[in-house]
Formats: C-alpha cells, sequence, structure tokens
C-alpha cells in the first residue's frame, strides 16, 4: 500500500506524542488516574478560555477566509497581471507564519498607544478609542486584527489552486447561456469552490485555536486555552502539566467537533465538483 | 484589470504594508534621547552579528529538508487517497487537524521523551530530531493545500491516459501528476518553508540553535535591532520563496498537461 | 554601613515571618556548622581520594578546588540554561567564567522559564546538551530538589549563605534577589509614580504594563505581591492585589501587554513594573528610553531565585566550578554589579568588600529596608487564588 510509509510516519511522530499527552489529561501529579482534571474545564475561568479561543477563532476564520478568497481571486482572475500573483502568494507565505513578539509589535507600532496609525488619526484630531471604532489594541479585538494577519494569508494560498480549477471556459460557458455574473457565481463558482473553501476554513479555525505567541504578547491576560496551557506547563509560576494536558485534550474535543460538522458539510458540497 | 480586483488589491495591500511600515519606521531610530530618525545603524548590528548567519543557514536547509521529506511523503499518499481510497480522506483530514490540538509546547516534550534514547545523530542534530518534528507541523497545511490542488484536476483520467500509453507508477506521479498540481505543491512548499523558519517552541524546549530562536533572543533582548531583524527575516523569507517559485516554474515548463489547466 | 544594618533588619524581619526566633535559629546554625566542620576535617584525605577515584565532591572545600578547576577544564564545556545576559548580570558572569578558566560555556534558551529548566533536566538526561546548572524560582527549586533533578552540593561559601537562602540538605540555594520597582520614561512621563497609590492618578492613563501576566511570569507575581502590600493588604492574601490591577485596567491606566525591550524604547510601555535589576539595567541599555526607577515606598516586596546542580549533569565538575564561581566574592559582586542583591550581601557588607560606587548604584537601602519575602506557602496561596481570579478579574 502506497499510503503505508505515510501512516508509520504519522503513527510515530504525531499520535504517540499526541497520545501521550491524551493519556497525560486523565493522570494526576502522582500518575493515578483520575477525572479530576477534566472535570475542572467545566468551571471558570477555564471554560471561558474555550469560549473565547472559540470565539476569536471563528470570527477571524470567518473574516480571513471570505476576504482573503476576495483578494485571491483578485488576483488570479483574467485581467491581472501575472506578477502580482507571484508577488501575493509568495508574501503571503512569509506572512502566513509570521507571528509572535514581531507580529505583536509590528501591530503595537501600528495601533497601539503610539502608533503610527493611532498617532496620526490623533493629529488630524479623531481619538480612535474614544470614538468609533472605539479601537482598543489590547484587547480580544486587537488580537483578532492582529490574527488576520496570518489569516489571509493562509487562506489566499490555500484558496488559490481550487480558484485555478475554476476553468475559464466555465465562465465562457456560462455567458453564452446567458447567465449574468452572479448567475455564474451562484450556481457554478460558489458549488464548485464550496468544498475547498470549508477544508480552507476549519484550517483557519485551527490554525487560530493554536496560536499562542501571538495573543500572549498582545495581551497576555487574554483568556484564551493556549496561553493557559503555556502557563501551567512551562511559566515560571504556575506548574501542574496535567491541567495543561487536560487543557490540550479539551482542544481536541473542540476540533473533533468541529471535523464532525465539518464533514457531511463536505460531503454534500463535493456532489457538485464530481 | 477589474474595478473590484483593483479594491481587493489596494485593501489587502494596505494592510499588510501599514504594520510593517511601523515596524521599518521604529527599526530606522537611534538609541539616544528623543529618538531621532534615521540611522542604518541597527540593520549594521544584525548583519555584523555571526550568531544571526550561523542560525539562518541552519534554518535555511532544515527548511529545505522538510519540504523534500514532507513532499515524498504526503503527495504519493494524497494522491493514492484521491485515486483509490476516497473514503480515506476524512479519516486523513481528522488526523492532519491533530498537529493543531496539541500545543507545540506539549508536543515537543512527547517526542522528546518517546525519543530519548535514539542515537546521537537523530535525537542530537536539527537534521534528525526537529526536521520530523517539523514534517508533522507541515502536515496539515501540506494536506489541505495539496488536497485542493489534487480536487481541481481529474486525477483519474488522467492517470488512466497516462497507463494506456505504457507508463508505469513512478513516471505518472512523477511526469503526469506532479507537475499538474505544481501550484499547489509550491503553495505547501511556501508554507513549509515559513513554518520552519518561524517555528520556535519545538527547536527551543529541544535546545537546538535555529533563526528563530535567535529572533526571539533578540526580541527579549534588544530594542531597536528588533525592528530591524523583523523586516530582515521578513525579506530573507520572501525572498527563499520567490526563488523556490522560479525554480519551481522553469521545471514545470515542460510538464504535460491534458485534461483541465489552462 | 547603614545598608549592611538594613539587610540585618530585613534578614532577622524575614526570619520573623518565618516563625523561627533567633535562639532557635542560632542554635541550628550551630548544630549545622558543627555537623559540617565534622565531616569538613575528619574526611579531608578521605574526600581527596573519594575525588580521585569517582565523581565530583558534595562537600567543597579549599584544599579540594584545585583538583576542581583542573577536572572541570578537562571537562572543557558547561551547558547553562535560561540566563539572560542582561539579566542581573549574567552576561559578564558568564564571560568572565569562561575567560578565566577558558571553558567555553553554551548558555541555551536564554528567556526560558524555570518550568523550561526543570524539564530540560528531565527531557535532556543523558544527552550532552542537557543544561549543568539551573537557577530557577523558589517553587521549582523546591519541587526539582524533591523530584531528585538535583545534586547535592556544598560549595565553600556555604555557610556564609543566610539561612533562609538555602536548603539545608544541599541541593539548591539562592542566589541573588531583587524588589519589585517601576521603571518610567521621563520624557514620556512628567510626574514619575513614586507609590502603588500613584500609578492610580489619570495622568498615566495607557501608560502602565508589567512584564508579562502573573500566570507565567515571575516577575508579574511579584507585582501582585507588592501592589497587596501596597493597597495595605499581607501577604497571605493577594485579593487586594488582583483587585488593584482590575481597577487600574477598568480606568485604563494598565494595559495588558508584556513589556519587552522594543516596547521600553521605542515608548509603547512609558510605564514597566519588574524587578529592580532588569530595569536598572534598562536605565543603561536604552538611553533613548530615558529611563528611571523608583522603589514603591507603600509596598516593597522582593523574591529570590536558586542555583542548583544538574544531578545528571554532562560536566558534574564544571557545573560545580561554576557554582564556586558565583559564590565567591568575585562573582557575588558581578551580581551586584547587574544591580541585584546577590546572597551574601551581609557576609560582604561585614568584611567591608563592597564598592561603594556599585552600592551607590542601587536605589535607596531605606526602601529595601523595609522588603518582605514570601513564605512558601504564601506563595503557593497566592499562585491558586491569581490562577482562579485573574483571568476573569483582569484577563
Amino acid at each position: 500500500m502506497a499510503t503505508l510509509p505515510f501512516f508509520v510516519y504519522t503513527i510515530a511522530f504525531l499520535f504517540v506524542p499526541a497520545g501521550a499527552v491524551m493519556l497525560g489529561a486523565f493522570q494526576d501529579k502522582h500518575d493515578h488516574a483520575t477525572f479530576s482534571n477534566i472535570k475542572l474545564l467545566f468551571h471558570h475561568p477555564y471554560i471561558d478560555a474555550y469560549w473565547g479561543s472559540i470565539r476569536i477563532s471563528l470570527i477571524t476564520a470567518t473574516i480571513g477566509a471570505i476576504f482573503g478568497m476576495f483578494v485571491a481571486y483578485a488576483a488570479i482572475r483574467e485581467g491581472t497581471p501575472r506578477w502580482i500573483r507571484s508577488a501575493l502568494s509568495t508574501f503571503s507565505g512569509v506572512a502566513a507564519n509570521f507571528g509572535g513578539i514581531p507580529l505583536a509589535f509590528a501591530f503595537i507600532a501600528t495601533l497601539g498607544p503610539l502608533g503610527v496609525v493611532t498617532v496620526w488619526f490623533r493629529n488630524a484630531g479623531y481619538d480612535l478609542s474614544t470614538k468609533w471604532p472605539h479601537f482598543q489594541l489590547f484587547s480580544e479585538r486587537g488580537i483578532e486584527l492582529a490574527y488576520l494577519y496570518f489569516q489571509l494569508p493562509l487562506m489566499i494560498l490555500v484558496i488559490a489552486p481550487a480558484i485555478d480549477g475554476l476553468k475559464r471556459e466555465w465562465r465562457e460557458a456560462a455567458s453564452n447561456l446567458g447567465a449574468k455574473g452572479w448567475q455564474f457565481w451562484r450556481y457554478v463558482g460558489i458549488p464548485v469552490l464550496m468544498p475547498s473553501f470549508l477544508g480552507a476554513f476549519i484550517l483557519l479555525f485551527g490554525n487560530a485555536f493554536a496560536a499562542y505567541a501571538t495573543a500572549y504578547s498582545i495581551n497576555q491576560g487574554q483568556n484564551i486555552v493556549p496561553i493557559l496551557i503555556g502557563a501551567y506547563y512551562t511559566g515560571n509560576v504556575l506548574d501542574n502539566p496535567h491541567l495543561a494536558q487536560a487543557l490540550a485534550f479539551g482542544m481536541f474535543l473542540v476540533l473533533a467537533l468541529m471535523m464532525l460538522i465539518y464533514i457531511p458539510l463536505q460531503r454534500r458540497s463535493a456532489r457538485w465538483a464530481k | 484589470m477589474a474595478p473590484s480586483a483593483y479594491v481587493w488589491l489596494l485593501l489587502g495591500a494596505a494592510y499588510f504594508v501599514v504594520p510593517l511600515y511601523a515596524t521599518l519606521d521604529f527599526s530606522l531610530k537611534k538609541n539616544v534621547i528623543g529618538t531621532p530618525c534615521c540611522t542604518l545603524h541597527n540593520y549594521g548590528w544584525v548583519v555584523h552579528n555571526g550568531d544571526f548567519w550561523h542560525t539562518i543557514k541552519i534554518s535555511f536547509l532544515l527548511a529545505l529538508e522538510t519540504i523534500v521529506i514532507s513532499l515524498v511523503l504526503f503527495v504519493p499518499t494524497i494522491y493514492w487517497v484521491h485515486l483509490k481510497l476516497p473514503k480515506l480522506r476524512p479519516v486523513i483530514a481528522f488526523m492532519a487537524l491533530v498537529p493543531f490540538v496539541v500545543p507545540p509546547i506539549v508536543m515537543v516534550v512527547g517526542l522528546l521523551r518517546t525519543f530519548r534514547g535514539t542515537p546521537h545523530w537523530y535525537y542530537g542534530t536539527p537534521w534528525g530530531f526537529l526536521a520530523t518534528a517539523y514534517v508533522i507541523l507541515a502536515f496539515p497545511y501540506m494536506f489541505f493545500s495539496l488536497d485542493a490542488g489534487f480536487r481541481s484536476i481529474d486525477v483519474h483520467t488522467l492517470t488512466e491516459a497516462s497507463q494506456s500509453l505504457g507508463a508505469r507508477w513512478t513516471t505518472t506521479l512523477f511526469r503526469v501528476i506532479l507537475p499538474n498540481i505544481r501550484s499547489a505543491a509550491l503553495a505547501a512548499s511556501f508554507l513549509t518553508l515559513a513554518i520552519v523558519m518561524g517555528e520556535f517552541t519545538i527547536a527551543n524546549l529541544s535546545a537546538f540553535h535555529t533563526f528563530p530562536i535567535f529572533i526571539q533572543y533578540v526580541n527579549e533582548s534588544q530594542g531597536f535591532p528588533a525592528g530591524a531583524l523583523t523586516l530582515m527575516s521578513f525579506g530573507i523569507t520572501w525572498a527563499a520563496m520567490l526563488s523556490l517559485l522560479l525554480v519551481g516554474r522553469k521545471r514545470g515548463a515542460r510538464g504535460a498537461v491534458i485534461a483541465g489547466a489552462r | 554601613m547603614e545598608d549592611y544594618e538594613a539587610q540585618e533588619v530585613e534578614f532577622w524581619a524575614k526570619l520573623e515571618e518565618e516563625g523561627m526566633s533567633r535562639s532557635s535559629m542560632l542554635r541550628r546554625s550551630a548544630a549545622a556548622a558543627f555537623g559540617l566542620t565534622i565531616m569538613g576535617s575528619a574526611s579531608t584525605a578521605l574526600g581527596a581520594t573519594r575525588a580521585r577515584l569517582a565523581g565530583p565532591p558534595t562537600v567543597e572545600t579549599k584544599a579540594g578546588l584545585a583538583l576542581l578547576v583542573k577536572n572541570a577544564k578537562k571537562e572543557g564545556h558547561l551547558n547553562t540554561i535560561a540566563l539572560p545576559p542582561d539579566w542581573a548580570n549574567y552576561g559578564e558572569m558568564i564571560s568572565t567564567f569562561s575567560k578565566k578558566y577558558g571553558i567555553p560555556i553554551t548558555n541555551d534558551n536564554p528567556d526560558g522559564s524555570s518550568a523550561q529548566e526543570n524539564e530540560a533536566i528531565r527531557s535532556l538526561k543523558g544527552d550532552s546538551r542537557a543544561p549543568d546548572v539551573v537557577d530557577v524560582s523558589l517553587s521549582f527549586a523546591i519541587a526539582g530538589a524533591n523530584e531528585g533533578l538535583y545534586a547535592k552540593y556544598f560549595n565553600t561559601n556555604y555557610k556564609t549563605i543566610p539561612r533562609a537562602l538555602k536548603d539545608t540538605r544541599g541541593y539548591w540555594m539562592g542566589d541573588y534577589w531583587g524588589a519589585v520597582s517601576i521603571g518610567y520614561n521621563k520624557s514620556l512621563v512628567s510626574n514619575p509614580p513614586k507609590t502603588w497609590k500613584d500609578l492610580t492618578k489619570p495622568e498615566y492613563k495607557g501608560k502602565v504594563a508589567m512584564n508579562g501576566s502573573p500566570l507565567s511570569s515571575g516577575s508579574a507575581i511579584a507585582g501582585v505581591f507588592a501592589a497587596t502590600l501596597g493597597a495595605g493588604g499581607t501577604l497571605s492574601d493577594v485579593g487586594p492585589g488582583i483587585d488593584f490591577f482590575a481597577a487600574l485596567k477598568k480606568s485604563g491606566n494598565f494595559i495588558p501587554v508584556q513589556t519587552t525591550p522594543q516596547t521600553v524604547a521605542s515608548g509603547q510601555t512609558p510605564i514597566s513594573i519588574d524587578w529592580d535589576y532588569n530595569n536598572l539595567a534598562y536605565v543603561k541599555e536604552f538611553p533613548a528610553a530615558n529611563w528611571g526607577v523608583s522603589i514603591p515606598s507603600d509596598g516593597v516586596y522582593a523574591a529570590y531565585y536558586a542555583q542548583a546542580i544538574n544531578a545528571t549533569a554532562p560536566h558534574p565538575w564544571a557545573a560545580r566550578l561554576w557554582e564556586e564561581f558565583c559564590y565567591s566574592d568575585q562573582g557575588q559582586l558581578i551580581w551586584l554589579k547587574g544591580f541585584s542583591h546577590p546572597a551574601r550581601f551581609n557576609d560582604l557588607a561585614q568584611r567591608k568588600v563592597l564598592p561603594k560606587n556599585l552600592l551607590a548604584a542601587l536605589p535607596s537601602s531605606a526602601l529595601y529596608a523595609k522588603v518582605k519575602f514570601a513564605s512558601l506557602s504564601q506563595q503557593t496561596k497566592a499562585k491558586a487564588k491569581i490562577a482562579s481570579d485573574w483571568p476573569s478579574k483582569v484577563g
């Protein structure tokens, strides 16, 4: 079987360590089996951390997926010079992994209290934090704005091959049959793109869900799961690796749930592609 | 060019460029009271730092190694799944989400403990331990990219056509399929390159000295040079990708294309 | 001279907190000294033979130092971990040691946390990259000792380290301590804050930041302790400290971003709550920030970090030589130069070997005289409270 090397590799290097984590979630400090860590997850502040993570991930995945698709389509479609696409995909490749302190500082330097944009607006007489949009960088909104910096490029990169697959001939055929622009999209374009769109959305969700360094650098008190895991597993203060593993197990459950929603949706939409 | 395309591209460009400009503005400041502009001293600090060159070489080679291993591992697998085992696809898609679920912090401890007794050429060098870990990290991105790519071509027709002309599996894979999923494979490679050039946690906890480790160290201990380093690492990674793109384009130009594509 | 008295006062005050009487302390230390003397003299000859045969010694003597240096040089390398060069002047400590003994040092993960240090000992056991020595916060030192991660070692200056700052079994000893301070950018903050109460003034809106979150940063949790004292509370309940920061966040004064050299140098965090040795180091490092430092007079809190040797160190002799160096007068003064209070401060002051210029560089000793340390049980209680309350109240 051609897939054997793949399974051997993932079992050895992914499932064994991941399995150790999942097992650790059910152990206490003295390695006895226990549910206490898992039960703790349903209390404050842990349950709030999960909602916080889910909220941020859903928002950034949705905005990133939709806007990413528009930008990708704008770059790939007929009429756009080819260099724009090359520049955009390579830039996206870098930006998709731009995170942590450098990204956080770039946004602090832009929208922080002394940020370039903040000062520009203030000099023009408009205080961004007191008037609309009441923007405060060191908050959940700020984190979401920063997350989009790697969510958008990720979407662009992943959806581009699918947009490539939207054959030009289809668009011509559709217009020959009298379809207007939006009709093409509704009956041909969107259904064809939908499976890949959903896959990309899940990828973006997972990407945001697991992101840690950027959020920590902007608002290290933000109540999201990765920050808690970091605190319990590898901080200078708290020290409870099993609780951290339980938190990771909870993440696993959330993502499993997302997959359960994704699979039937994807199957329905894939009927079109075949 | 369509007007809506202009709008979207300009909006995207504005969002991406402004924070980079803010970093640039910071990196040109002098480390004196009042922070007047402008000096290239901070960039000089980075360029004259031996650690910068040492670690960037290591990370770059590591990235290439990871890309090669990932493509060799994932392309045939996903091809086979699309061709013969479509029911396996959701299983693999699910597996592809697992690296997200296990935070790198937790995963590296699991990996370190599991493979502790292994020989030094694997456990003690980045080319062994770190590369295998990075392949796993790249897995979700590789999978969803390649999957979208395979979905956009007609795998069955291409394979049947190629086999009816007498080609073996390897010929089919390399000379027919691969050129057709070139854009997806390139996208996946870009992502992997960026992941390796940006991955910090695993390298840090397993005590290797890679480029992101150097970046983090500078960010935590230096002021203005940190901004300079951010932009330089951004630029270097981008240049690396452009060169990957050119390499991919040159080889792909001769690829056979049958159904679909332009 | 008054510095030494201030230190004495603080030292006895800390003992009071720990619930020990002076007489019992004297009795215990006499017993310990007696025991150590016995071990030291009777087995000197035996110790020398043992050292020549097997591993490095547990109790070091002045006579054995030559052998220690020789074997350490033979090992030829030292692995340290989590020692930022600008943290308590570790950069100079590392370079001076390397130059003096010709032993190169690999400093891994300079910004690592105490948890990562202990984990590195576990994960890298048997590998040549494992850390030889660690510098961890108190609770991790105790946990590590209990877990058997560390080796027992009594360096030649062990006796002059205050009882309250070391593990009597020899697994770890406090290396330096610092107090929580308020650093500020004089160009952006025209009226420098001098107390915790000052920080609530509306003129500091959007300006106050901490070095991390108390959930994971030792400096930040110390900030909460200190704020508790400033709010009139006791170290046994950090609720007032958490409420202080909650109110500060609500009024908009507190920005929950982590201060980094970039944010300090750029002025994005004009006020930073951090260890005194960090803030004082910024003064010279970032002239652009025009940095000043004050120790808040209404709440002075300090904590120390502890030095320990890996039980399975790849370079055991070099590890012990490093510890000898750190606790020698030369090493202690390097830490003092980094604006921290080294563990043997009292002893050095008594023998009058403290350079005046180094003492002058530290803020007023009268403020340090008020310093309070938290006991292990107080720290444990505080962590639990912060873990449950901080995300929802300040978050």
